[in-house]
Protein backbone atom coordinates (compact mmCIF):
# COMPACT_ATOMS: atom_id res chain seq x y z
CA UNK A 1 0.00 0.00 0.00
CA UNK A 2 2.87 2.32 0.67
CA UNK A 3 3.94 1.71 -2.90
CA UNK A 4 0.58 3.05 -4.08
CA UNK A 5 0.96 6.16 -1.97
CA UNK A 6 4.49 6.73 -3.10
CA UNK A 7 3.33 6.74 -6.69
CA UNK A 8 0.96 9.52 -5.73
CA UNK A 9 3.91 11.81 -5.12
CA UNK A 10 4.74 11.60 -8.83
CA UNK A 11 1.22 12.04 -10.14
CA UNK A 12 -0.31 14.74 -7.95
CA UNK A 13 -0.26 18.34 -9.06
CA UNK A 14 0.17 19.38 -5.43
CA UNK A 15 3.48 20.42 -4.05
CA UNK A 16 4.57 17.60 -1.78
CA UNK A 17 6.64 17.62 1.39
CA UNK A 18 7.54 14.08 2.44
CA UNK A 19 8.94 13.32 5.87
CA UNK A 20 11.06 10.27 5.08
CA UNK A 21 11.77 7.29 7.26
CA UNK A 22 14.42 8.20 9.84
CA UNK A 23 17.86 7.01 8.89
CA UNK A 24 19.12 7.36 5.37
CA UNK A 25 19.67 3.74 4.42
CA UNK A 26 16.02 3.50 3.28
CA UNK A 27 16.45 6.01 0.50
CA UNK A 28 16.83 3.64 -2.41
CA UNK A 29 13.66 1.61 -1.89
CA UNK A 30 11.54 4.39 -0.52
CA UNK A 31 9.67 7.45 -1.54
CA UNK A 32 12.78 9.45 -2.32
CA UNK A 33 12.96 8.18 -5.88
CA UNK A 34 9.67 9.93 -6.64
CA UNK A 35 10.86 13.41 -5.68
CA UNK A 36 12.81 16.12 -7.47
CA UNK A 37 14.27 17.75 -4.37
CA UNK A 38 15.90 15.96 -1.47
CA UNK A 39 16.79 17.95 1.61
CA UNK A 40 19.15 16.18 3.97
CA UNK A 41 18.98 17.54 7.47
CA UNK A 42 22.32 17.41 9.25
CA UNK A 43 23.60 18.53 12.60
CA UNK A 44 27.08 20.00 12.89
CA UNK A 45 28.87 17.00 14.30
CA UNK A 46 30.86 14.18 12.81
CA UNK A 47 28.39 11.29 12.99
CA UNK A 48 25.58 13.31 11.49
CA UNK A 49 27.74 14.57 8.63
CA UNK A 50 29.15 11.11 8.02
CA UNK A 51 25.63 9.71 7.68
CA UNK A 52 24.75 12.52 5.30
CA UNK A 53 27.76 11.72 3.17
CA UNK A 54 26.59 8.14 2.70
CA UNK A 55 23.17 9.31 1.66
CA UNK A 56 24.60 11.67 -0.97
CA UNK A 57 25.88 8.61 -2.79
CA UNK A 58 22.55 6.77 -2.57
CA UNK A 59 20.57 9.84 -3.60
CA UNK A 60 22.77 10.53 -6.61
CA UNK A 61 22.27 6.93 -7.75
CA UNK A 62 18.53 7.50 -7.65
CA UNK A 63 18.88 10.40 -10.05
CA UNK A 64 17.23 13.01 -7.84
CA UNK A 65 17.63 16.39 -9.56
CA UNK A 66 18.34 18.52 -6.57
CA UNK A 67 20.11 17.22 -3.46
CA UNK A 68 20.75 19.86 -0.83
CA UNK A 69 21.57 20.08 2.83
CA UNK A 70 19.81 21.83 5.65
CA UNK A 71 22.01 22.56 8.64
CA UNK A 72 20.03 22.18 11.84
CA UNK A 73 20.56 22.98 15.53
CA UNK A 74 23.30 25.45 14.69
CA UNK A 75 24.60 27.16 17.84
CA UNK A 76 27.51 29.19 16.53
CA UNK A 77 29.17 30.51 13.40
CA UNK A 78 31.69 27.73 13.89
CA UNK A 79 28.87 25.15 13.69
CA UNK A 80 27.66 26.75 10.48
CA UNK A 81 31.16 26.79 9.04
CA UNK A 82 31.58 23.07 9.86
CA UNK A 83 28.50 22.22 7.79
CA UNK A 84 29.38 24.63 4.98
CA UNK A 85 32.89 23.22 4.65
CA UNK A 86 31.52 19.69 4.56
CA UNK A 87 28.98 20.69 1.90
CA UNK A 88 31.69 22.42 -0.09
CA UNK A 89 33.88 19.31 -0.06
CA UNK A 90 30.97 17.33 -1.48
CA UNK A 91 29.78 20.02 -3.91
CA UNK A 92 26.38 20.20 -2.25
CA UNK A 93 24.43 23.40 -1.64
CA UNK A 94 23.32 24.36 1.85
CA UNK A 95 19.71 25.38 1.24
CA UNK A 96 19.05 26.49 4.78
CA UNK A 97 20.71 27.09 8.13
CA UNK A 98 18.38 26.58 11.08
CA UNK A 99 19.63 27.69 14.48
CA UNK A 100 19.31 25.68 17.65
CA UNK A 101 16.07 27.01 19.07
CA UNK A 102 14.65 26.47 22.57
CA UNK A 103 11.21 27.22 21.09
CA UNK A 104 11.41 23.90 19.20
CA UNK A 105 12.18 22.04 22.42
CA UNK A 106 9.26 23.74 24.17
CA UNK A 107 6.86 23.01 21.32
CA UNK A 108 7.96 19.36 21.32
CA UNK A 109 7.27 19.12 25.03
CA UNK A 110 3.79 20.52 24.52
CA UNK A 111 3.09 18.40 21.47
CA UNK A 112 2.46 21.50 19.40
CA UNK A 113 3.81 23.11 16.24
CA UNK A 114 6.55 25.63 16.90
CA UNK A 115 4.89 27.88 14.31
CA UNK A 116 1.74 28.05 16.39
CA UNK A 117 3.57 28.54 19.67
CA UNK A 118 6.11 31.12 18.53
CA UNK A 119 5.59 32.26 14.95
CA UNK A 120 8.65 34.51 15.13
CA UNK A 121 10.99 31.91 16.62
CA UNK A 122 14.44 31.96 15.03
CA UNK A 123 14.00 28.44 13.63
CA UNK A 124 10.68 29.39 12.00
CA UNK A 125 12.27 32.44 10.39
CA UNK A 126 15.05 30.21 9.07
CA UNK A 127 12.52 27.78 7.56
CA UNK A 128 10.71 30.72 5.91
CA UNK A 129 14.01 31.64 4.27
CA UNK A 130 14.46 28.02 3.23
CA UNK A 131 10.99 28.03 1.64
CA UNK A 132 11.73 31.23 -0.27
CA UNK A 133 15.01 29.81 -1.46
CA UNK A 134 13.30 26.65 -2.73
CA UNK A 135 10.48 28.57 -4.43
CA UNK A 136 12.81 31.01 -6.13
CA UNK A 137 15.02 28.22 -7.45
CA UNK A 138 12.23 25.99 -8.74
CA UNK B 1 8.00 20.74 -6.67
CA UNK B 2 8.25 17.39 -4.87
CA UNK B 3 10.36 17.69 -1.77
CA UNK B 4 11.53 14.91 0.53
CA UNK B 5 13.23 15.54 3.83
CA UNK B 6 15.64 12.98 5.18
CA UNK B 7 18.00 12.71 8.10
CA UNK B 8 19.05 10.66 11.04
CA UNK B 9 16.61 10.12 13.86
CA UNK B 10 16.87 13.10 16.17
CA UNK B 11 18.21 15.42 13.47
CA UNK B 12 15.06 17.51 13.61
CA UNK B 13 13.92 16.53 10.12
CA UNK B 14 10.28 16.18 11.14
CA UNK B 15 10.14 19.65 12.71
CA UNK B 16 11.66 21.12 9.57
CA UNK B 17 9.31 19.12 7.31
CA UNK B 18 6.23 20.22 9.26
CA UNK B 19 7.23 23.85 9.45
CA UNK B 20 8.27 23.96 5.79
CA UNK B 21 4.93 22.47 4.71
CA UNK B 22 3.07 25.09 6.75
CA UNK B 23 5.16 27.94 5.34
CA UNK B 24 4.76 26.79 1.74
CA UNK B 25 0.99 26.56 2.24
CA UNK B 26 1.00 30.09 3.66
CA UNK B 27 2.83 31.20 0.54
CA UNK B 28 -0.19 30.02 -1.45
CA UNK B 29 1.12 26.66 -2.64
CA UNK B 30 -1.28 23.72 -2.61
CA UNK B 31 0.66 21.35 -0.37
CA UNK B 32 0.34 17.70 0.55
CA UNK B 33 2.43 16.70 3.55
CA UNK B 34 3.21 13.00 3.48
CA UNK B 35 4.39 11.16 6.57
CA UNK B 36 6.55 8.26 5.38
CA UNK B 37 8.17 7.64 8.74
CA UNK B 38 7.17 4.36 10.40
CA UNK B 39 7.05 6.31 13.66
CA UNK B 40 4.76 9.03 12.34
CA UNK B 41 5.06 12.40 14.06
CA UNK B 42 4.60 14.86 11.25
CA UNK B 43 1.05 15.71 12.33
CA UNK B 44 2.24 17.26 15.58
CA UNK B 45 4.83 19.46 13.90
CA UNK B 46 2.15 20.58 11.44
CA UNK B 47 0.03 21.70 14.38
CA UNK B 48 -2.61 18.99 14.59
CA UNK B 49 -3.57 18.35 18.20
CA UNK B 50 -2.08 15.18 19.65
CA UNK B 51 -3.98 12.05 18.68
CA UNK B 52 -5.86 13.69 15.82
CA UNK B 53 -3.71 12.30 13.08
CA UNK B 54 -5.42 9.31 11.60
CA UNK B 55 -3.59 6.61 9.72
CA UNK B 56 -5.10 5.97 6.34
CA UNK B 57 -8.12 3.70 6.37
CA UNK B 58 -8.20 0.76 4.01
CA UNK B 59 -8.31 1.99 0.45
CA UNK B 60 -11.41 0.75 -1.40
CA UNK B 61 -10.51 -2.11 -3.68
CA UNK B 62 -12.21 -0.51 -6.67
CA UNK B 63 -9.87 2.47 -6.36
CA UNK B 64 -6.94 0.21 -7.16
CA UNK B 65 -5.87 -1.78 -10.15
CA UNK B 66 -3.13 -4.28 -10.84
CA UNK B 67 -0.55 -3.23 -13.38
CA UNK B 68 2.45 -5.12 -14.72
CA UNK B 69 5.54 -4.17 -12.75
CA UNK B 70 7.87 -4.78 -15.68
CA UNK B 71 9.51 -7.70 -13.90
CA UNK B 72 6.93 -10.35 -14.68
CA UNK B 73 4.74 -9.57 -11.70
CA UNK B 74 2.08 -7.04 -10.91
CA UNK B 75 1.80 -4.10 -8.60
CA UNK B 76 -1.14 -2.15 -7.30
CA UNK B 77 -1.70 1.32 -8.63
CA UNK B 78 -4.31 3.97 -8.00
CA UNK B 79 -7.08 3.86 -10.57
CA UNK B 80 -8.43 7.25 -9.57
CA UNK B 81 -6.64 10.57 -10.05
CA UNK B 82 -4.26 11.49 -7.24
CA UNK B 83 -6.31 14.61 -6.46
CA UNK B 84 -9.44 12.50 -5.86
CA UNK B 85 -7.50 10.31 -3.49
CA UNK B 86 -6.12 13.28 -1.60
CA UNK B 87 -9.56 14.88 -1.33
CA UNK B 88 -11.05 11.68 0.05
CA UNK B 89 -8.32 10.42 2.35
CA UNK B 90 -6.23 13.44 3.17
CA UNK B 91 -6.63 15.18 6.49
CA UNK B 92 -7.04 18.97 6.20
CA UNK B 93 -4.49 20.72 8.41
CA UNK B 94 -4.60 24.35 7.38
CA UNK B 95 -5.56 26.36 4.34
CA UNK B 96 -3.88 24.78 1.27
CA UNK B 97 -2.43 21.99 3.39
CA UNK B 98 -3.43 18.32 3.60
CA UNK B 99 -1.78 15.50 5.51
CA UNK B 100 -1.45 11.88 4.44
CA UNK B 101 0.03 9.37 6.87
CA UNK B 102 1.39 6.26 5.20
CA UNK B 103 1.24 4.14 8.33
CA UNK B 104 3.08 0.92 8.96
CA UNK B 105 5.67 -0.27 6.50
CA UNK B 106 4.72 -3.09 4.15
CA UNK B 107 5.98 -6.55 5.05
CA UNK B 108 8.68 -8.38 3.17
CA UNK B 109 10.48 -5.32 1.90
CA UNK B 110 7.97 -4.76 -0.84
CA UNK B 111 7.67 -1.09 0.08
Amino acid sequence: MRGVLRGLVSTTSHMTVVDLEAGLEHLSRGTARHVDTLLLVAEPYFKSLEATQRSFVLAKDLGIDRIQMVANKIRSSRDEETVRQFAGRHSVTVAGVVPFDPAVVEADERGAAVMDQQPDATSVIAVRQLADQLLSAS
Amino acid sequence: MKIAIGGKGGSGKTTIAGTLARVLAERGQQVVALDDDSNPNLAVTLGLPHGQAASLPAIPRDWLEEKPDGEGGTRLELKVPAEDFIARFGQPVAQNLTLLVMGQPDHGGSG
